[in-house]
């Protein structure tokens, strides 16, 4: 079974982030890391493609500048190959254009289930993979806590408030994984060592065969109008425990409904 | 010249550290204090195949060197768990035996140095020869086809939780200038007539040190690596890999120490204003953090030179080079990050203050500063030997 796994490249989280005041996007200049959200989808298709006997997982990503540094740690943690997309005209590409060039990408891998986070930590939209499955025809089954396949059929845990539906579905569908799915594992010395020589197949819109006019700032439907500093946080409320702090506790995560 | 990291040395640094940091300082210690052993670490790092990164590639290992060894080690130490057996087991030993040893014994050790599941102690230091190795007078004779070993090592590390030792011995004198002449034996830890007496020492590492007895012990031919009576030149390949992982040890505990400081003087208010800003701190730790870049360039590119050509004289003097200003580098960083956290830099629950007798004895361990000092006065110097 081949599995396509959307991988995000991100900035590193543990480095500042930054906005450019002009086009209000987030400033992408430096090296991109393999969003840990994907780490999950990633170990999952090893796992699946293991478990059907076999089967190749591709990467498909699409990031600025040719970056290639989260699809090396991807590759590393046994991924077959990856198809990445660059192209200047993508900048300001807004979660629908991405979608849009992810949908045309993953049509060359041909794969038998696609796989995707169910939110980037950048971006949090949470929307590309749904868009995807739209845009390809697939069904498109969400928030998964557990995936498994038998004989062109996958079969989704899908996490819900109360707890989970279970969701059976045919294949070639759209998952997006939660955190949690599987534990991602760590690449190896020789996975490390293998990444270096796996093919990387970058491509352009053109090679895509997309109208440059359909993606990118120009054929964005959303825009930035305004960036605001976020609220500071509010104060708490101190609760001064006289013998009765555990009932205020317990009215708190009532009114939390989370008790 | 290049100074970036390639991706591949980036990747590893990122997993080791990442599986060092599901343990952490605290795991470490209390293993220490309990005196219980840090397998788990161990086993996870070793089933990465970080362990066996400079294992040559056709008897399961890495392929790679000591460069990629001794990011192993640092990642570990900056996690703040330096882990002493990595000098002697992968660093040594498996060096010494990938290039001297026969391809039999290579077949016997080199896959579970690879894995991890191998770990040689190395025993070169004795009570009354001191630094000067030429003076070693633990023997083995040779009988039938056996040898026979006899007199005491001490400070060895990790003997009990190796499964053999690497064991430097006189076989003969040269008659020429009365000097030992050496040959390295790999004895099994429960040989008979083998006496382990544990040493304690002031250091809070899950490693013991052992005094070592050797009463008739008895050795089989075929533990003899190398050539008899050349063990102090094959000894010397072992070497430079021993200082370049003692080195990365101390780098990594060097940037344990500054995340700790810097993040503790970024947040901590005494006077309204984050201690941090008081230059009395900042500079001090500005100025640590110029001396451990510089040792770890000088690590870096003593690992280059050991992995391009490990005999090179150049390869000597730069390890020992890096070893001497990592770990004075080192023993700055930490006593400065004790400071600046006041009194919580005594406590056990900031986990600084139990790393000092580590990062004192690599001053001390495995060459003095004095004789690494003595090295390149006469070496790169050529000044007259003193002794
Ligand atoms: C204003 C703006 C400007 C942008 N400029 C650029 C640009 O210059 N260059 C550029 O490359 N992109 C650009 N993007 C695209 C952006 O990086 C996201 O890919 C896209 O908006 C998806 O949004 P999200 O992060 O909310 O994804 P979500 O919908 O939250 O993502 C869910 C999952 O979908 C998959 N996924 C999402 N995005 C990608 C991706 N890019 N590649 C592979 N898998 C993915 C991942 O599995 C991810 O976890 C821009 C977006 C905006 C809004
Ligand atoms: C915790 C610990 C772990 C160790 N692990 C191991 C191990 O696993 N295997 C092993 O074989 N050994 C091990 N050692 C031993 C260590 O390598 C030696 O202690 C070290 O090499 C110093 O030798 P020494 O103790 O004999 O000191 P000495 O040689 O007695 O030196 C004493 C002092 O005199 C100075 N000195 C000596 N000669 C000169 C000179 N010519 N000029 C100027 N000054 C000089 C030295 O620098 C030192 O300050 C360990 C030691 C410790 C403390």
């Amino acid at each position: 079974m081949n599995v396509a796994v959307c991988v995000k490249q991100i900035p590193d989280p543990a480095a500042p982030p930054a906005l450019d005041p002009g086009t209000k996007n987030l400033v992408r200049d430096g090296k991109l890391i393999l969003d840990d959200s994907d780490a999950y989808g990633v170990e999952m298709a090893l796992q699946l493609a293991e478990a059907a006997g076999g089967g190749e997982v591709t990467l498909v990503s699409m990031a600025p500048n040719g970056e290639t540094s989260g699809l090396r740690t991807a590759l590393a943690m046994g991924a077959a190959k990856a198809i990445l997309v660059s192209d200047p005209a993508l900048a300001g590409c807004d979660a629908l254009g991405t979608a849009k060039v992810l949908a045309a990408a993953l049509k060359r891998a041909e794969p038998d289930l696609i796989l995707a986070a169910t939110e980037s930590s950048d971006g949090y939209t949470g929307t590309t993979p749904v868009q995807v499955a739209e845009l390809m025809g697939l069904p498109s089954v969400t928030f998964a806590k557990k995936v498994s396949t038998e004989g062109g059929t996958v079969k989704v845990e899908r996490q819900t408030e109360a707890g989970y539906d279970e969701v059976v579905s045919p294949l070639p569908a759209v998952v997006t994984v939660t955190a949690g799915v599987v534990e991602p594992r760590y690449p190896s010395f020789k996975g490390i060592m293998a990444a270096k020589s796996k093919p990387v197949e970058t491509l352009t819109v053109a090679d895509l065969g997309l109208d440059a006019a359909s993606v990118g700032s120009a054929g964005a439907r959303q825009e930035i109008t305004n960036v605001a500093e976020a609220e500071a946080r509010a104060a708490g409320e101190i609760v001064v425990d006289e013998g009765e702090g555990h009932l205020k506790v317990i009215e708190f995560l009532e009114q939390l409904k989370v008790i | 010249m290049d100074f970036a990291a390639s991706e591949e040395l980036t990747m590893l640094r990122q997993s080791v550290a990442a599986i060092a940091s599901r343990f952490g300082h605290e795991y470490y210690v209390e293993r220490a204090r309990a005196d219980e052993r840090t397998d788990e670490l161990w086993n996870a790092v070793a089933e990465g195949g970080f362990l066996g990164v400079n294992v040559p590639e056709e008897y399961g290992g890495g392929g790679g060197g000591i460069t990629e060894l001794a990011a192993v080690a640092e990642e570990l130490a900056a996690a703040g768990c330096p882990l002493l057996v990595i000098v002697v087991s992968p660093a040594i030993c498996a060096t010494i035996i990938a290039r001297y040893g026969t391809d039999a014994q290579k077949q016997r050790w080199l896959p579970r140095f690879a894995t991890g599941e191998l770990k040689m102690a190395f025993a070169i230091t004795e009570p009354d020869a001191g630094s000067n190795s030429h003076n070693l007078s633990l023997t083995a004779t040779k009988d039938g086809d056996v040898y026979r070993l006899n007199g005491s090592k001490y400070y060895i590390s990790g003997v009990d939780e190796c499964e053999a030792i690497m064991v430097v011995t006189r076989t003969g004198i040269d008659p020429e200038t009365g000097r030992g002449r050496l040959s390295l034996f790999v004895v099994d830890v429960d040989s008979p007539g083998l006496e382990k007496q544990v040493l304690p020492v002031e250091i809070t590492a899950p490693e013991k040190q052992f005094t070592l007895f050797f009463d008739n012990v008895e050795v089989p031919a075929d533990r003899l690596v190398g050539d008899e009576g050349e063990g102090l030149r094959q000894v010397f390949l072992g070497l430079n890999p021993e200082r370049i992982l003692s080195a990365a040890m101390a780098n990594g505990i060097s940037r344990y120490a500054l995340d700790k400081a810097s993040e503790y003087a970024r947040t901590r208010e005494v006077w309204g204003t984050a201690i941090g800003r008081h230059q009395g701190l900042a500079h001090p730790l500005a100025k640590a953090k110029i001396d451990l870049e510089l040792a770890r360039l000088m690590t870096e590119k003593a690992a280059w030179l050991c992995d391009h050509d490990g005999d090179n004289p150049e390869a000597g003097e730069a390890s020992n080079m890096a070893k001497f200003a990592a770990a004075d580098a080192a023993g700055v960083a930490l006593d400065q990050a004790i400071q600046t956290h006041g009194g919580n830099g005594m406590s056990s629950e900031y986990g600084l203050a139990d790393l000092w007798g580590m990062t004192r004895l690599l001053r001390i361990a495995p060459v003095s500063r004095e004789m690494i000092l003595n090295y390149v006065a006469q070496h790169s110097l050529r000044l007259p030997r003193s002794y």
